[in-house]
């Protein structure tokens, strides 16, 4: 029997849907008391996430909205001081006190007294204050910069920083650059793969993407676009196709200037004489078109693969008790029976088997048998199943240049003056030389690195999460360069059966191939890790 | 009307009375849930309390995101590192964020040598031998720590991370940890 195959009277249908109508909205109403009245959207600049705050109103006909002293303490990450019998509360933001007392529109700054429109409130327990108070009073008194949109309700808090700080283009006798002001000597890259786009990725670089995107072009350059991730910033120049060239190079800050300029040179034409190096010992000139690229002239005859971890350190182990040791070693076998075939070079392993090795030990190994790259192979792992996808990472700069400088001045000074240096500062001076051999090759590990990205995106389906620069105490002190990849993640069920997969461990294989292939023969390839698709 | 036509339409309305008091029920519940999952308005606790920012992964092991806890001001640095640092342990408020602390850690004691500008952090065995491996994990172990501390207490300039009262090499084969850690480099 369907429900529907009888006529049924109206009045049991309306009493019906009276019924259904009558619960929710009922609940409804009840729920209504407690939802805001208003949200405050809380904006902070400098990175951290954009938050919503419940406001309400002291009545149904005041316009002037509150928030709870614990949201304030919250976004301002304030010191709270509520002694309830005298009905008071400090509030500490940055380095000055806020005295409120409840019921009265007096606020105490730091022992001055100041007026706000309506009184601090105590409802429920809870302490409220005027909104006005934080567009108003702590705005004028904060160190930091605190903007209020009373009429859209957004909160905007801090001054961001910045490291890629300014963007404009000059044009001078038909020729056209963009001229990036950094406060460092970041490490770049570049990327023409897609006609008519100039893809440029600062290592480290924080900009702020409205402000750089909103820059018009001139010239050969027809529009700009930043983005920024967690780790690099983005600059996406679109050029003229009659555009034939670039170079890119930072120029010599002047005296006493802190802020470096990286320039992008757009030709048409001829190029002009071009710099031997610039950072990092890194010859910029790239040709548009791929089949003029110049030839590296930098040969590969033997190459380091290193498997990550090995005996008592099992690395990664997945929940089945796969261990991350044992694929790395099945990786780099296949790894380099493959390179051996396909590109003739000789190939040695930091272990062949189930073996332990310090950090320290993969480095002195690659070193001593003087091989032209380093590659080591490892599996990821995280703490929630759902994170997937593979990486390459390459060492990044123990020090930023500005700091290198100092230490190069003081330790200069110090050679001077003793004859006998105490031991620290001989430390010191090591760490110095063995940074700057670590630079030499820092730009091309983040070239081979960006190379292996990419070609084992054209290989392997799962995740591209881009080239990362890290830390690692492996890739350090090796004398090449040098880079680490994460094949895929063993904490996730369907990359952990993928990475015991034959097939899947060969296209690895052939994607490293492929890539040594085309850093070795010079045509470097593009950057791949797109952001988006990457982090 | 036929007797058998209206004890049908009895068993209808009957029906739909019921099926009607059913969602009156779930609605009732669901909207119940509704409530709960709002954060109760906090209220004042007497004495000194402070703000601090925390930071956990997100589930994709892209980014590292922030929370705010409060903990008890007690103006001893020592202390409220410690409180910071438990609260890098507990679970995270927002479902998509994840601890960068292997499960079982536990901070055992906090050293700060003002001298030296650096802040010792000891933990148990369970941050080494728990640590679920891969270069992305222990970047974010680090550097929730690193950060937390460099967010909320400025005077700290080094950190050094010890097991169970030494140093380790590295707390999952990337990274090395033996020696103090800058934390203007982990920020
Ligand atoms: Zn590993």
């Amino acid at each position: 029997m369907s429900f529907y195959s009888r006529n049924m009277p109206g009045f049991v249908f309306s009493a019906l849907f009276m019924v259904l109508l009558a619960a929710p909205g009922l609940e409804l109403m009840a729920q209504d008391k407690d939802e805001p009245e208003a949200v405050l959207g809380v904006v902070f600049s400098e990175g951290r996430r954009t938050v919503d705050v419940d406001l309400s109103r002291a009545d149904d006909k005041s316009s002037e909205f509150y928030i709870t002293a614990y949201d304030l303490a919250r976004i301002f990450k304030a010191t709270k001081y509520w002694k309830p019998g005298a009905r008071k509360l400090v509030l500490r933001i940055g380095s000055k006190d806020y005295l409120f007392t409840i019921d009265t529109r007096v606020v105490v700054v730091n022992g001055e007294p100041v007026l706000m429109r309506v009184p601090a409130r105590y409802v429920d327990g809870a302490v409220m204050i005027p909104l006005e108070f934080v567009g108003g009073v702590l705005s004028r008194e904060s160190a930091e910069r605190i903007e209020l949109d009373g009429d859209n309700l957004v909160l905007t808090i801090g001054t961001p920083e910045y490291n890629v700080t300014g963007l404009r283009f000059e044009k001078v006798n038909g020729r056209t650059s963009a001229v990036l002001t950094l406060t460092d000597e970041l490490l770049y890259h570049v990327d023409t793969d897609t006609p008519g786009l100039l893809r440029l990725k600062i290592y480290g670089g924080r900009l702020n993407t409205l402000k750089m995107s909103a820059v018009d072009g001139k010239g050969l350059f027809r529009r700009v676009r930043a983005e920024q991730t967690e780790y690099d910033a983005y600059l996406f120049f679109q050029v003229e196709q009659s555009a034939s060239g670039f170079r890119v190079e930072f120029t010599d800050p002047e005296e006493g200037d802190h802020e470096q300029n990286l320039v992008i040179y757009l030709e048409k034409g001829e190029l002009p004489e071009i710099p031997d190096a610039d950072f990092a010992g890194r010859k910029m000139v790239e040709i548009f078109e791929p089949g003029s690229m110049a030839e590296r002239g930098f040969e590969i005859e033997k190459i380091m693969i290193d498997p990550g971890h090995g005996g008592t350190d099992g690395g990664r182990v997945s929940s089945s008790g796969v261990q991350e040791k044992d694929i790395n070693l099945d990786i780099a076998r296949e790894l380099k029976g493959m390179l051996v075939e396909r590109l003739g070079v000789e190939v040695l392993m930091t272990r062949e088997d189930d073996q332990f090795l310090t950090l320290t030990e993969r480095g002195e190994i690659a070193n001593i048998e003087e091989a032209d790259i380093f590659i080591s192979i490892h599996c990821n792992g995280w703490f929630h199943p759902e994170a997937g996808g593979f990486e390459t990472y390459f060492l990044a700069p123990a020090r930023t240049e500005e700091e290198r400088r100092q230490a190069r001045e003081e330790n200069s000074a110090v050679e001077l003056e003793d004859a006998e240096m105490d031991p620290e500062k001989l430390e010191e001076l090591d760490f110095i030389i063995w940074d700057m051999v670590q630079n030499e090759f820092i730009a091309e590990s983040s070239e081979l690195a960006e190379t292996v990205q990419k070609e084992l995106a054209e290989v392997l389906t799962i995740r591209n999460r881009g080239v990362k620069q890290a830390g690692f105490k492996v890739l350090r002190g090796i004398n090449m360069p040098a880079i680490l990849i994460e094949v895929a993640f063993l904490s996730n069920r369907s990359e952990e059966k993928l990475l015991q997969d034959q097939s899947f461990q060969s296209s690895v294989c052939a994607g490293i191939v492929e890539a040594v292939r085309k850093f070795s023969s010079g045509k470097i390839a593009a950057d791949a890790g797109a952001p988006g698709t990457g982090y | 009307m036929p007797a058998d036509e209206l004890g049908r339409k009895i068993i209808f309305v009957l029906l739909g009375l019921a099926i009607a008091t059913a969602v009156f029920i779930l609605v009732a519940r669901w909207g119940k849930m509704r409530k709960e999952e709002r954060p109760p308005v906090v209220q004042e606790v007497p004495g000194e309390t402070r703000t601090i920012t925390v930071y956990y992964g997100s589930r994709d092991a892209a980014n590292l995101v922030e929370e705010t806890r409060e903990i008890t001001s007690s103006g001893r640095l020592e202390d409220e590192v410690g409180e910071a640092v438990n609260a890098l342990l507990e679970k995270p408020q927002d479902d998509a964020l994840v601890s960068a602390i292997p499960p079982g850690t536990r901070i055992e004691r906090v050293y700060w040598v003002e001298d030296e500008e650096t802040l010792y952090l000891d933990f148990n065995r369970a941050l080494t031998a728990n640590h679920p491996g891969g270069s992305v994990s222990e970047y974010f172990t680090i550097k929730v720590i690193l950060k937390t501390v460099s967010a909320n207490f400025p005077q700290v300039a080094m950190v050094q991370l010890l097991v169970s009262g030494y140093p380790v090499e590295t707390i999952a084969g990337h990274y090395g940890v033996s020696e103090p850690l800058d934390v203007r480099k982990w920020r």
